[in-house]
């Protein structure tokens, strides 16, 4: 059924060549100590394009020569795209009209990041945002959007002082279990925990969690509930540490794990456990991939930094130091320009699959027939089912692309995953695509993937790179935003299904908030297991992943022709729910041990 | 590859929105197929006239009637009879199967008593189930589904609009209610009430929860769905995209097209696109438009006369406080798509144009009494609402093993009683040969009505009888 034309070069997932020692699944001796990389001799700039370095110069005649094959290939490997049969959302940008007026700025270290948190901090369960400001201030927007409307927010100071510049990134997590959604704002010197308030108040809590949030470039966060702890784990990803001998190459931090102490009503993260060696994170996620129930760490990394470096698996069992994952138990080399990771079980097998973004293809990973429980080997798929998104989709630039944010949903409601890649040159970088546009994939019924981000609307000039998928007006349709770097975000309301000229409505959808009592009270871990006739739409409740970017509350799931479902929850501590009956269309809540799914309706 | 469907002229040009294929072949008038002897149309648009309506029907019944082949698309080796598109994992043995189906060759196979358009006998029986799984085990076995009569379709359009009206009063009343409770920041408590009947209540809080669970006879998404005797279908077109599939095999573009599943022959039977929007529209208008029953004066003058004191006793038993004679309708415009229709039936602003049939242009409209407000009465002898209709003693309507789209195995909507006569037998098994034995078998919420019944005097009982006897079908115009 395959539609694209394959390659028969060796092992490269996607349209670019294979670099010279890098890009490859390697079966050669795992180097996952600082040392091994200087013996490899690794080439300092690789072959293709660069990152952030850029400022530091890079090797251009190298590039050149290698482009002029690229682009050769991906002419070969890249036919005309096909439009979807399934449906195309109608995605409306209306930042400016919305009140979204926010840039994420600065120079080198801000060429990274440019994230977003998006969570309820009214108790409106409505979406508000937390945007990333880079060198500039983060602004904290509250949404005014009612059911189905043009969507509008509010900017309200956030209180942070000048904390809130040399923001990268936002994730919202309730930490202390108080039902306020508080905040970890990954930053350029000190990381900060804030504890979340009513109505949209928020207090730096670095000192009363005895968080020391470091002097480090923080590119990437996770977090999760260890079993029976009141308070959860917490993983800081770093990238370069600029102060090291010979920075920025192979200078790459540390990333840090924190498991919390308990302390009155609140946790103590007093010590931080080194994950090293740190190969200059952009991504990180807690991610059951076994569902044994434990999640690990994975983590992408920028190989245009590390020596000797590749992607990561930790294990992370509880009461045990994090180890990674080695050659023997599966795990592969891959080394890629890691920036985003998206997680999703898209075939509903169980197990989830996984989109790495990185410069040229993005990588799209589902365990091997080879994998077991216990041995975590994956395959790249992203070729045999179109996910590569590799190059810009529309204009004349043929180089590679360069991807961020990466996230899975479902944007026009018909059941099947989408993906959306938000894709920005990294500041100038003459290697790869100056206009490159964010993606859109929408699942096929085959199991491929087809590019709409074009149709859609989304395909814009701007050089995008944390964002949020989540429905900011309550009608269903999930929206998007995008943060972008030195251009205003890119705010996008889906108004439904491109039908001609108009758009129509789509498939039908299910909103599920999860809630139990005491610690973890927004049940991170959790998995929500939605039954639509024979096939079965699985989401996971996480912190952590995409660029930079998170989003807490009503988790989406689109049902497509179904006008009911049957949800069971696996709840963080693995037991089962018995299953909720929910009609479609709706927003619901389930609450632990509660017979009925509640029903909650948005202001209209 | 799918084969392409005939494209055969009409023998009578369509007034409505005619679109003449491309490249129309003449088809001999003995060709064998339904589906594919019409022009390929336009949907209709707009609010139709009342010649453009006749003719839409006119197709309606046609298709209705006609007995389908494999030219229409008849036959689904790949697909099971589930509403929702599903696979087999490969054909069945037999392609006709008489409980998973498929099951009859023309809708009126079985909507056939008195006339087209009505109900069928024990014969008829149709077996439901949610065919998922397994579809050759889901078989007469009760265990794997239940088993129900043909229900007959007069006043259709109008319990679809009565419902269409029903819940956007329970709806509106939501909404309310939850403003009330965000304005003034403490739960509030509402009725739910729509044509004097009542639906439990509903109590919003300030934050938009809405706590559901002393609401009775209806849906949590507050949607009436008046059809099947479960009360689990929404409107017409979804109940006829449903039974397209189930019984025949034709799979209608709406649901089963490339839109929802990828595929233009989602059942693997060699027939792309079998029905189009414009058909399902056309087998709308043609029930939608089906006259109501009546209620019939005997020629024998003691009938008349026991008819009217069972008239009577009807409501002494109180069978009038479920079977309400008349609920009022305020408008007899029927859009098609309907308002409250989901993904997979088509919906209002879905198709290029929508439609209107205006009902009132319709002969029988003309007897319809209306109230001092304009109304139309509909004399369904219902209420639109699901009751529990079975306990411990008095159990022969839960002989269901299996629930049915979240709807317990005993609870039932409220039978309309109109056309009662001319549909016997009875129970939503069609295995109660008289109306004594039905109403007998009145079990849980009808009970008091029941055992009021039994213990009546004998005459009483007969009234009664000879009053139900007197809801007919009547001539169909």
């Amino acid at each position: 059924m395959l539609k694209r034309w394959r390659i028969d070069t060796p092992l490269c997932p996607a349209g670019h060549l294979p670099h010279k020692g890098g890009d490859w699944l390697s079966s050669g001796t795992a180097q996952t100590s600082p040392n091994a990389s200087a013996k490899s001799k690794r080439l300092i700039s690789p072959l293709v394009g660069e990152m952030p370095g850029k400022a530091e110069g890079g090797e251009h005649r190298r590039h050149a020569l290698s482009l002029v094959i690229l682009s050769a290939t991906l002419l070969l490997s890249h036919p005309a795209l096909a439009a979807p049969l399934a449906d195309i959302p109608v995605m409306h940008e209306e930042a400016q009209f919305a009140g979204l007026t926010h840039a994420y700025r600065g120079p080198w270290e801000y060429f990274v990041g440019g994230g977003a948190a998006s969570f309820d901090c009214n108790g409106d369960r409505m979406p508000d945002l937390f945007i990333a400001g880079g060198r500039d201030d983060a602004a904290l927007f509250v949404n005014e959007s009612t059911k189905g409307s043009p969507l509008k927010f509010s900017r309200r100071d956030h209180g942070l002082g000048r904390d809130g510049m040399r923001v990268l990134g936002a994730y919202p997590l309730d930490i202390d279990n108080n039902g306020h959604m508080d905040l970890v704002l990954l930053r350029l010197g000190e990381n900060l925990i804030l504890k979340g308030g009513p109505n949209c108040s928020f207090e730096k809590a670095n000192d009363a969690f005895a968080f020391d949030g470091g002097r480090a470039w923080t590119t990437a966060f996770s977090a999760m509930w260890e079993p029976d702890a009141r308070f959860p784990t917490l993983a800081f990803g770093n990238y370069v540490d600029r102060s090291a001998p010979g920075s920025p190459w192979g200078t790459c931090h540390d990333n840090v794990l924190y498991r919390p102490e308990q302390g009155a009503n609140a946790p103590l993260y007093e010590e931080g456990r080194a994950l090293t060696p740190g190969y200059c994170a952009l991504s990180m996620l807690f991610t059951d991939w076994n569902r044994s129930g434990t999640p690990d760490l994975r983590i992408t990394n920028d190989r245009h930094y590390y020596r000797g470096g590749e992607e990561q698996l930790w294990h992370v069992e509880p009461g045990r130091s994090p180890r990674l994952y080695s050659r023997s138990e599966g795990w592969r080399h891959l080394t890629i320009w890691g920036m985003g990771i998206a997680e999703a079980d898209i075939d509903a097998d169980g197990y989830p699959e996984y989109a790495l973004t990185s410069m040229g293809d993005t990588k799209l990973q589902k365990l091997d027939e080879e994998a077991e429980e216990d041995r975590p080997i994956y395959t790249d798929i992203a070729f045999d089912r179109g996910a590569t998104a590799h190059r810009p989709y529309q204009g004349n630039d043929l180089k590679p692309s360069t991807g961020w944010h990466a996230e899975f949903a479902d944007f026009n409601n018909d059941s099947l995953a989408d993906l959306f890649i938000a894709k920005g040159n990294v500041e100038a970088m003459p290697d790869f695509a100056t206009v490159d546009p964010d993606n859109l994939l929408i699942g096929q019924w085959d199991g491929s993937f087809e590019e709409a981000g074009g149709l859609s609307g989304i395909g814009l000039p701007t050089k995008g790179r944390g964002a949020v998928v989540t429905d900011f007006n309550a009608d269903g349709l999930l929206d998007l935003l995008v943060v972008n770097r030195e251009q205003n975000v890119s705010l996008f309301r889906n108004k439904g299904m491109k039908q001609g000229d108009r758009a129509v409505a789509g498939g039908n959808f299910v909103a599920v908030e999860l809630a139990q009592k005491g610690a973890n009270r927004n049940a991170v871990g959790a998995l929500i297991s939605i039954k639509i006739g024979t096939r079965t739409v699985n989401r996971t409740i996480q912190v952590g992943g995409g660029h930079a970017s998170g989003h807490a509350g009503f988790i989406h799931a689109g049902l497509g022709t179904s006008e009911r479902a049957e949800i069971r929850v696996k709840w963080p501590d693995g037991e089962w729910s018995h299953p909720y009956r929910v009609f479609a269309n709706n927003f619901v809540r389930i609450e632990r041990g509660e017979a009925e799914a509640r029903y909650w309706y948005p202001v209209e | 590859m799918a084969r392409p469907r005939l494209e055969l002229v009409a023998f009578a040009v369509l007034a409505f929105g005619v679109q003449p294929a491309a490249a129309e072949e003449a088809i001999p008038p003995w060709a064998e197929a339904v589906i594919a002897r019409g022009l390929q149309q336009k949907a209709p648009s707009g609010t139709l006239d009342r010649g453009t309506l006749e003719t839409l029907r006119q197709r309606g019944e046609t298709l209705f009637t006609g007995h389908f082949t494999g030219a229409d698309g008849v036959g689904r080796p790949f697909a099971t009879q589930a509403i929702v598109p599903t696979k087999r994992k490969r054909p069945p043995q037999n392609e006709f199967f008489r409980s998973a189906g498929l099951d009859a060759n023309a809708c009126s196979g079985c909507h056939n008593m008195p006339v087209a358009g009505g109900a069928g006998e024990f014969v008829t029986n149709v077996f439901v189930s949610e065919g998922f799984e397994s579809a050759d085990f889901e078989s007469l076995d009760p265990q794997f589904s239940n088993e129900r009569g043909t229900n007959h379709l007069f006043g259709a359009g109008l319990v679809e609009l009565l419902s269409r009206e029903m819940t956007r009063d329970l709806q509106a009343t939501r909404r309310a209610t939850l403003a009330k409770a965000r304005a003034s920041g403490e739960a509030v408590s509402s009725e739910l009430m729509t044509k004097g009947v009542r639906f439990g209540t509903i109590t919003a809080h300030p934050d938009g929860m809405l706590d559901l669970t002393k609401i009775d006879g209806v849906d949590a998404d507050l949607v009436i769905r008046p059809f099947t005797q479960k009360g689990v279908m929404t409107s017409l077109r979804q109940f006829t995209v449903n039974a397209l599939n189930h019984h025949h095999g034709i799979q209608a573009v709406e649901r089963f097209g490339k839109r929802w599943t990828g595929e233009d022959d989602f059942d693997g039977d060699g027939v792309a696109d079998e029905i189009a929007d414009a058909d399902i529209a056309a087998l709308v208008a043609w029930q939608a438009g089906l006259q109501p029953p009546i209620r019939s004066t005997p020629e024998d003058d003691e009938w008349q006369k026991a008819a009217e004191r069972g008239n009577a006793v009807f409501d002494e038993l109180q069978c009038s406080t479920c079977h309400i004679r008349a609920l009022p309708l305020s408008s007899l415009e029927f859009a098609d798509p309907g308002p409250v229709d989901m993904a997979g039936t088509l919906r209002n602003g879905e198709s290029e144009a929508d439609a209107v049939y205006d009902l009132s242009l319709l002969e029988w409209a003309k007897d319809l009494p209306r109230d001092e407000e304009g109304n139309w009465l509909v004399p369904l002898f219902g209420d639109l609402k699901r009751h529990t209709i079975a306990d411990q003693e008095v159990s022969a309507f839960g002989n269901e093993l299996l629930a049915q789209r979240f709807v317990e195995r005993n609870v039932f909507m409220t039978t309309e009683l109109w056309g009662l006569e001319s549909t016997a037998p009875y129970g939503h098994r069609n295995d109660m040969t008289t109306i004594d034995e039905a109403i007998r078998a009145h079990g849980g919420e009808a009970r008091a009505s029941r055992d009021a019944y039994i213990a009546a005097e004998e005459a009483d009982r007969s009234a009664l009888i000879a009053f139900l006897r007197t809801l007919v079908i009547g001539e169909v115009e």
